[in-house]
């Protein structure tokens, strides 16, 4: 992959959010939310934060850091190139879902309304194991699940079908639980 | 990341809405502006801004602020502005009825209140549009929908600079124009942008997506709908070049009025055959209250768009025409947002109480939150009162029109209290809402304040934990 460009690099700093005795996590989800197709996060934080390396590699970003002056780290999250595109996958997808096992359990959610589809998916997430695929049927994109599903560790990998009128989602349980 | 959470400040947003509503309400409850008082005469000024500004904008705001991020499936950008923004406009619309107060000669303050008074709208629309336009370029293609709220704010901007410019001629500084006379011939298509553009063809856009999703119908057909933004822009354009006519020294009479309100008007049959169409082929079929409520909405769309281009040609006079444009402000715009509100409040608060339990046990529907057949009787009271009140101004009956106004009032005000008990989620049972501190507040939604329960974002506070 050719080095990304300064115009597509988004930059964040969490340093002054952890000082401020802040848990940076969301703004940093927040920050790759926001972050156009192919554009990459550099992140800066007072410590190497590897634990966030596998988070942003499950949705097919890879990671380059350096140490800065002061015991600071910098990290470089870019795109995988062609990872989710060549899989047909929505941003945002994990790109590990090519390797999931088949789906245990199928839902057909086209004909509900919101939030009723987010319900029923969390609702059957509840009965499942960790590791466990559950497959759903939707008519739109379902942007107020996708949060929730990453606050309870859940992975997920969706896109539309050929005609653009039923989304198709994936999701493999990460192992949390409603949090409410 | 496909992404869309809530917007914190959205509630604030319609709680100063209907603030606005009501003191506009009471006002001609009280017999200020038309019919006691001229068309353009401050005290009708006063109102017709508390409703466009305070009432309808705010109103529309708040929704963009939440819908737009869902409807491009992206995270609102800069939503720290918000909060500023709406400061901005209540203080910038306080200030311009403040002047136009002592242009009435109520008060005695300076006139320069009228242009500082706009200046502070200016600003917070311009923080408004820029977050809502770095919403919605941040995904590409840009959508249709996309393109409806970027006229219609493009209609907001030139409404708001047109706006400030008459209130430096009114207040006695228009020496910066020169010979060009903007007013009163601009005054129409000010309100043409305003009401047509900003909330007419922004209402007309997301109309069709929040109402494919709330009544689970098909999409319509991007051929079907392009013809809509189309003709709305000529007309738009229409009015804009009505508005800048003067600096060429061409004076737009009523025809030119007309002729905008006719391209509008045919814009509002092809939008009224789609929303037809979405009614008819719903798949849901039990019409919720939010959807009930709209259909004498666009009711009296129809009516108000098909009869004003007539009434200006005819030179039916300021009744008549005043009566249809209110039958468009209240019944259209008003009613269409007060049926919104009930369902977005309900269905925020729903998602902000109940989204991280799912899955723990049972979670209440979101309908169930709202009060009915309750609801729907401030809805009838409300409705009863907008049509009151088109019959009374087309007569010019003044004492009738006050009356009108009561209903409105006492509807809005009926409204109003549902809204804040679906907030306080009243009528779920006691043992199914959450702990009180753990419900939603009044004004402001707290999702973005919950801290992540996740693994790695505690181990990477305390890496060497």
């Amino acid at each position: 992959m050719s080095k990304p460009e300064a115009s597509l690099i988004r930059e964040l700093d969490v340093r002054p959010l952890l000082r401020a005795g802040e848990e940076p996590f969301q703004a940093i989800m927040d920050a790759v939310g926001a972050l156009a197709p192919g554009q990459s996060l550099r992140l800066i934080a007072p410590f190497r934060p590897v634990p966030l390396f596998s988070v942003m590699a499950n949705r097919g970003f890879s990671a380059s850091d350096r140490a800065l002056d002061g015991g600071d780290w910098e990290v470089l999250f870019s795109p995988v190139a062609g990872m989710q595109t060549e899989a047909g996958l929505a941003t945002g997808s994990s790109p590990s879902a090519l390797s999931w096992g088949d789906p245990i359990e199928e839902l057909d959610l086209v004909d509900l309304e919101p939030p009723e589809p987010m319900v029923r998916i969390l609702e059957a997430l509840e009965d499942l194991k960790p590791g466990d695929v559950l497959f759903a049927l939707l008519s739109r994109e379902p942007v107020f699940l996708f949060p929730e599903l990453a606050k309870r560790q859940h992975e997920w990998a969706g896109n539309f079908d050929a005609s653009g009128a039923a989304y198709r989602l994936l999701v493999r349980h990460g192992g949390g639980r409603a949090h409410g | 990341m496909p992404m869309a959470s809530l917007s914190r400040w959205t509630m604030s947003y319609f709680a100063a809405a209907l603030a606005f509503l009501l003191a506009a309400e009471a006002l001609a409850v009280a017999g200020i502006g038309y019919p006691a008082a001229g068309l353009s005469e401050p005290a009708t000024l006063i109102l017709v801004h508390l409703v466009a500004i305070g009432w309808l904008s705010l109103a529309m705001a708040g929704a963009l602020l939440q819908f737009v991020p869902v409807l491009v499936s992206r995270p609102l950008a800069f939503p720290k502005l918000a909060l500023p923004a709406l400061f901005m406009l209540a203080i910038g619309l306080v200030l311009l009825c403040t002047g136009f107060a002592t242009l009435a000669g109520w008060i005695d303050a300076p006139l320069d209140l009228m242009p500082l008074g706009a200046v502070f709208l200016l600003c917070g629309f311009s923080l408004l549009g820029f977050m809502l336009v770095a919403t919605l370029l941040s995904t590409r293609p840009v959508a249709l929908f996309a393109r409806f709220v970027l006229t219609g704010l493009a209609c907001l901007a030139i409404t708001a600079l047109s706006g400030t410019a008459f209130s430096t001629i009114l207040s006695g500084r228009s020496g910066w124009l020169g010979p060009v006379a903007l007013l009163p011939g601009g005054l129409p298509f000010h309100a043409l942008l305003g009401l047509g553009g900003w909330l007419g063809l922004i209402a007309f856009g997301v109309s069709y997506r929040l109402f494919v999703m709330f009544m689970i119908a098909p999409e319509p057909p991007a051929r079907r709908v392009r013809p809509v933004l189309l003709v709305s822009g000529l007309g738009l354009a229409l009015a804009f070049a009505g508005l800048v006519a003067p600096f060429a020294s061409f004076e737009p009479g009523a025809r030119w009025i007309a002729a905008v309100l006719v391209v509008l008007a045919a814009a509002g049959l092809f939008y009224g055959r789609d929303i037809l169409a979405l009614y008819r082929a719903r798949r849901r079929k039990a019409l919720e209250i939010n959807m009930l409520a709209s259909i004498p909405a666009f009711i009296a769309l129809g009516f108000g768009l098909a009869l004003l281009p007539a009434a200006i040609l005819a030179h039916a006079g300021d009744g008549p025409v005043a009566a249809l444009v209110f039958l468009i402000a209240f019944g259209w715009l008003g009613g269409l947002t007060l049926a919104q509100l009930v369902k977005i409040v309900s269905f925020v608060t729903w998602l902000e109480t109940y989204a991280p339990r799912l899955g723990r046990g049972p979670a209440p529907r979101v309908g169930d939150l709202v009060a009915m057949p309750r609801t729907g009787r401030w809805f009838l009271l409300s409705y009863g009162g907008v049509l009151l009140g088109a019959a009374t101004l087309a007569i010019e009956a003044a004492a009738g029109f006050r009356l009108a106004m009561v209903l409105c009032l006492i509807g809005t005000a009926g409204l109003m209290v549902e809204l804040v008990q679906i907030r306080r989620l009243s009528e779920i049972k006691a043992a199914d809402r959450p702990p009180a501190h753990e419900r939603p507040q009044l004004l402001a939604t707290r999702a973005e304040e919950r801290r992540p329960v996740h693994v790695e974002a505690r181990s990477l506070a305390h890496p060497r934990a």
